[in-house]
């Protein structure tokens, strides 16, 4: 699959339909890294494997903007994931990337590793084709897992005080390095609430109560945009089990809505609209 | 040489503990970090390195340093008070020598820092020879060594089972006071140290690379968040605000920050003159290797190695320093 992948992403530049290819290299220490490639002699750098655990669809917000003025931004290619490819069509559906300034190539994916073990997400992925793509690449491998919430439903067990003291434990390791915001495809606001100053809504204490305060806001504001990539998570240097927020709401989206995220571009997601015939507990 | 066997560092640990502030690693999730210890048992001696700095210690992520209340007639204003003495036990080399860093700024130069230069006066130092140089060390590079005991007051080294002790200062024996130790025979071994070099540019080097598009290949993959400046023994800004407490109180808080964040140049009237990400990351490394080494004396970096081992995406210490001076 590499070889398709590096003729695609050489064919994109040669005939500059694209300025740049972003997918995976190897870096140092055995580690896999997120790759520009800008030349198409430079197309060999490219792998692909199970250690691409990377959201490349946060990168597509650098390109957002003209290199020069008066100029259209940048057309750019990306390798994506399906759980990637979700992430992007949460970005289309809210304009914030031109549909027809990306070209994806779409893998069909066998899941990721990280520490050697097949990722949380990954075991439950019952896609395993990208939902959007320019070319698809593989083939879709069986079987495929379900997202069964486990791991929510036991917090939910949990009394409200055994919850919050779970939490607290949790984001009192946690030192507000923003790793998880800044590798999240979909918190790009211009300018975080977390470091707002005027209004000043959150403090610069790296405090429990700030720390708490800011990881539960970002978990609201990515209520029902949520991709579920686990980026956050894997950027994570505390091992802060992050997801579990996000996933608690994307239950509770799926069994009031039915609603997944990232589908499609389409769809409008349920807290972004209102139906008159709704009626929704509050 | 003078030892203590491990159960009789143990048993004088828990002692420290019981009469003093005593700060070890200790396992907090699925990461080692210092933090305060109340029974010995809560100590890891077998460790590489902490996951974090002791630079909080010095440093703290937040802290209150003025509170202001008004009172019927005119305002109180309170400087809170620091905690007492503490002892770090396990530091380790590296950890040992960022304080050094960090005193050419906040003690070595007028005006020093008041809390930093009072925690610093009131702790003491008990350092834990590295065995080896981990993956990502490369202290070899900034003229340290694994076993490197001048930065401590007090300096333990393993060997066969038992821990070497070594007084380096007057506090490192005052501390050590009336502990039995026992004499052994021969030298504590040589830790295991990686023959390669990182070349460190020396500070004239460095602005002519300045322009080099070197950074802004390298700063594509950047996510530019802060994770590398926090876990860093060295990067010290800081920012400080006034919090209010309710309508008649106000706390002076300076906490952490970092020239990673996008808003961290910004100056009145919006303009910000680092605005690209490849501006800071190649700011965090001027810093380290060129301004704080000119403005201050040492180099702001001691090969601790936590920016490689925890960057999201591998933004590599080495690799760049590598890189720059094959430029």
């Amino acid at each position: 699959m590499i070889e398709q992948i590096r003729d695609k992403a050489r064919e994109l530049l040669e005939s500059k339909q694209i300025s740049c290819f972003i997918g995976y290299e190897r870096g140092t220490r055995g580690k896999t890294h997120p790759a520009f490639i800008y030349n198409p002699q430079e197309v060999g750098r490219l792998v692909w494997d199970e250690s691409c655990t990377h959201n490349l669809t946060v990168y597509l917000h650098q390109f957002k903007n003209p290199v020069k003025r008066g100029e259209p931004p940048p057309r750019v290619g990306i390798l994506l994931k399906p759980c990637d490819t979700r992430s992007l069509n949460v970005l289309f559906h809210e304009k914030q990337i031109d549909r027809a300034r990306v070209y994806v190539v779409g893998l069909a994916c066998e899941g990721v590793k990280g520490n050697g073990r097949l990722a949380g997400r990954c075991q439950r992925c019952s896609e395993r084709l990208p939902l959007v793509y320019d070319l698809l690449l593989g083939e879709k491998p069986e079987p495929t897992g379900r997202e069964d919430y486990a791991e929510v439903a036991d917090l939910e067990a949990m009394s409200p005080k055994e919850r919050l003291a779970f939490w607290a434990r949790e984001f009192e390791r946690c030192i507000r390095c923003y790793a998880c915001r800044q590798a999240c495809p979909a918190c790009y606001c211009f300018e975080c609430v977390a470091e707002q100053l005027d209004p000043p809504w959150m403090g610069i204490a790296i405090d429990l109560s700030q720390k708490q305060f800011f990881h539960v806001m970002r978990a609201y504001h990515l209520a029902g945009r949520c991709a579920g990539c686990n980026a956050c998570e894997e950027a994570c240097p505390m091992e802060i089990p992050l997801s579990l927020l996000n996933r608690k709401i994307a239950k509770e989206l799926e069994a009031l809505f039915g609603y997944k995220v990232g589908q499609d571009a389409i769809t409008p997601p349920p807290l972004a609209t209102f139906k008159k015939e709704e009626e929704v507990p509050l | 040489m003078k030892a203590m066997s491990r159960d009789r560092l143990l048993a004088w640990l828990e002692e420290l503990a019981g009469r003093s502030t005593l700060i070890g690693p200790r396992i907090v999730g699925e990461k080692i970090l210092y933090k305060p210890v109340h029974h010995s048992a809560e100590i890891v001696l077998d460790f590489a390195k902490t996951d974090l700095s002791a630079k909080e210690y010095f440093l703290p992520s937040t802290e209150a340093i003025l509170s202001v209340k008004r009172e019927k007639k005119g305002f109180d204003v309170e400087e809170p008070s620091l905690h007492g003495r503490q002892i770090i036990f396990g530091l380790r080399p590296c950890d040992a020598r960022a304080l050094r860093v960090l005193d050419a700024l906040f003690l070595n130069k007028e005006p020093a820092d008041p809390y930093y230069a009072e925690r610093r006066e009131k702790t003491t130092l008990i350092g834990l020879a590295c065995r080896e140089m981990g993956d990502e060390c490369f202290c070899t590079s900034l003229g340290l060594a694994p076993d490197e005991a001048n930065d401590v007051d007090l300096m333990l080294t393993e060997m066969a089972g038992e821990y070497a002790i070594r007084a380096v200062t007057a506090k490192g024996k005052a501390l050590l006071g009336a502990a039995v130790l026992q004499e052994v025979e021969g030298v504590p071994p040589n830790p295991f140290v990686r023959q390669k070099q990182v070349p460190i540019l020396e500070v004239g080097k460095w602005p002519e690379r300045f322009d080099s598009p070197f950074w802004a290949h390298l700063s594509d993959r950047c996510l530019s968040c802060r994770l590398c400046t926090y876990v860093c023994p060295t990067c010290r800004c800081f920012d400080i605000r006034d919090v209010e407490l309710s309508d008649k109180e106000i706390e002076r808080l300076r906490a952490w920050d970092s020239c990673m964040a996008e808003g961290y140049r910004r100056i009145a009237g919006g303009h910000n003159p680092r605005p690209a990400k490849a501006e800071r990351l190649r700011n965090r490394f001027y810093c380290k290797f060129c301004y704080y080494p000119q403005d201050f004396g040492p180099v702001a970096c001691v090969g601790c190695g936590r920016c490689i081992a925890q960057c999201p995406v591998n933004v590599d210490a080495v690799e760049v320093l590598e890189g720059l001076s094959a430029l």
